[in-house]
């Protein structure tokens, strides 16, 4: 017999309040072009990107801390497929341990010859010093910055 | 700290891609849920609870509850889903047995492929603070996870094809219809690379899939005088933070707590001499090798010898997969539950072009989200234990 399909194509927008700390975060990357992260007082741990608290000792975090340009990468990746509203690939990103920080944010890389994925990954090795680069025009995003290597 | 109460798997039902595929989700549900009844020996009527764990996003319906009632018997009964993963539904199912308040419970996952791209759905999975903007979906995740394994130990990258051979292998045996074509060494490394330092052959593409399984207590077990529990002698369960950056990738710390615990539970102090075969996660080769580690059955500096020497293949030592796993069959939200269908199956000799002759003790484990945050294991054995 004949089976049907249907096909439904939702569209719903979402705003989310980002808080204070990712708020403070943002502007301080739009206005100042600098990454902060969060310390925990209890742990002394600086969390990038910062948190409002620790999900480790459950405790606030007190005070702001000045992290990078300069870190290491700690994990890379060579996306081949497309994903909606992002860059064609192909394109590299991953984590990096900004100095000064204890945990890694994620970025892309940029400046990289991706033709040849062999050779890529040796350049984008895990430990490979690098440094975020700052867009000239900056929304307070993400994607305000991205890393390339030193 | 034992459960209050023994409890083992008396049913199960797979839906797989080649069957059922004429029909709509509830459909398919109402088919094997019924099955799985069927197969404990039941009716509707002597099912005290039902647990169900499904995927909004990929199901395009919010809350599977509501849609997933009707089908699953789930009208007028105690019924309760969670979105995290099939395998945490089984714990749930398998806790409330414990509890004493139930004798019987239905446990029901299923993953669709219905979305125009589970990639897209999974990237909801990540918040929307610092990750969203991220082309961060599971295969990205898995990807970074094996970029950290291969530079910790530089030999997963060489291990991952031989690993990704034998699933693929086992997979086409155990289940011709559904389950990727074998493939061969150079295969896999001519395909296409997908997610560096994955290719397309390390990335099983999703399927449909719908895993049902009836836990009962012991008490119903005597009553009925059930011939083949698949007696659920440990469990354990735990998770990672969600933010990938605070993770070191290639320890699995939360694996190591839900391996503890079902260890300590079975009595089990040497998993690789005490266990008759494992059922594992393998989204890819490398979380195979992350695995063999954290519960103890082969350690890096063991990697070569054991996958090179067969040890975990079909007719070695310890099989690991002998479905195909992961690598060989994806319906991506209800792996880990298959997982434990598959080691339940394989107790209760029920297992298929796949079984294991004399299998007493099996060992499942589950991982589900971004690189492995949620882990879980479970050993079942043929004996009910202290």
């Amino acid at each position: 017999m004949e089976l049907l399909k249907r096909k439904e194509d939702w569209k719903i927008t979402y705003t989310h309040a980002l808080g204070e700390v990712a708020s403070w975060f943002y502007v301080q990357l739009r206005d100042n072009a600098k990454i902060y992260g969060r310390r925990c007082a209890k742990s002394g741990r600086v969390l990038v990107p910062p948190r409002a608290f620790s999900d480790q000792t459950l405790e606030p975090t007190t005070d702001w801390v000045e992290v990078g340009p300069g870190g290491k990468i700690e994990a890379f990746t060579i996306v081949y497929e497309p994903f909606e509203n992002l860059p064609e690939p192909p394109y590299a990103f991953g984590y990096v341990q900004l100095d000064g920080a204890d945990t890694a944010i994620g970025g892309f890389f940029k400046g990289v010859d991706l033709k040849d994925p062999h050779k890529a990954a040796e350049i984008l090795k895990v430990g490979t010093r690098v440094t975020a680069k700052f867009a000239d025009k900056r929304v307070g995003d993400v994607l305000d910055f991205w890393f390339e290597l030193d | 700290m034992a459960l209050n109460r023994k409890s083992a798997v008396i049913g199960s039902a797979l839906f797989l891609p080649d069957r059922c595929k004429d029909k709509s989700l509830e459909e398919a549900l109402y088919e094997i849920a019924q099955e799985a009844i069927r197969d404990a020996g039941l009716t509707m009527d002597e099912v005290d609870g039902i647990v169900v764990g499904s995927n909004d996003q990929f199901d395009g319906r919010a809350i599977s509850v509501m849609m997933a009632s009707g089908s699953v018997g789930g009208v007028d009964r105690d019924i309760l889903s969670t979105p995290s993963s099939g395998e945490h539904a089984f714990v749930l199912g398998v806790l409330r047995v414990a509890s004493g308040q139930f004798e019987t419970q239905l446990v029901i996952s299923w993953s669709l492929t219905e979305a125009s791209s589970l990639s897209e759905a999974q990237r909801l999975g990540a918040d929307p603070y610092f990750h969203r903007r991220l082309p961060l979906d599971e295969g990205s995740a898995f990807a970074l996870q094996a970029s950290v394994i291969g530079a910790a130990w530089p030999q997963a990258h060489d291990l991952a094809t031989p690993i990704l051979i034998k699933n693929r292998g086992n997979g086409a045996k155990a289940y011709p219809g559904a389950a990727g074509a074998k493939v061969d060494r150079q295969s896999v490394d001519s395909s296409r690379p997908k997610r560096w330092p994955l290719r397309e052959a390390m990335l099983p593409p999703p399927a449909a899939g719908i895993v049902a399984l009836v836990i009962a207590s012991d008490a119903h077990i005597e009553e009925r005088g059930i011939k083949n529990p698949a007696w659920i002698r440990g469990m354990g369960w735990a998770t990672e933070t969600g933010f990938l950056g605070d993770r070191d990738l290639k320890s699995a710390p939360a694996l190591d707590a839900a391996a503890e615990r079902a260890y300590e539970e079975a009595g089990i102090t040497d998993p690789r001499k005490a266990l008759d075969l494992v059922e594992l996660t393998d989204a890819t080769p490398y979380q195979e090798l992350l695995v063999y580690d954290r519960l103890g059955l082969s350690s890096p500096d063991k990697w070569q010898s054991d996958v090179n020497g067969g040890s975990f293949s079909a007719d070695g030592g310890l099989p690991v997969n002998l479905s195909g796993g992961v690598a060989a069959y994806n319906p991506v939200f209800c792996t880990g539950l298959m997982r434990i269908a598959e080691a339940a199956n394989q107790i209760r000799g029920k297992a298929g072009a796949h079984q294991k002759n004399g299998a007493k003790l099996a060992l499942a484990h589950a991982a589900s989200g971004f690189a492995m945050q949620y882990q879980t294991v479970l050993v079942f054995g043929a004996e009910r234990g202290e």
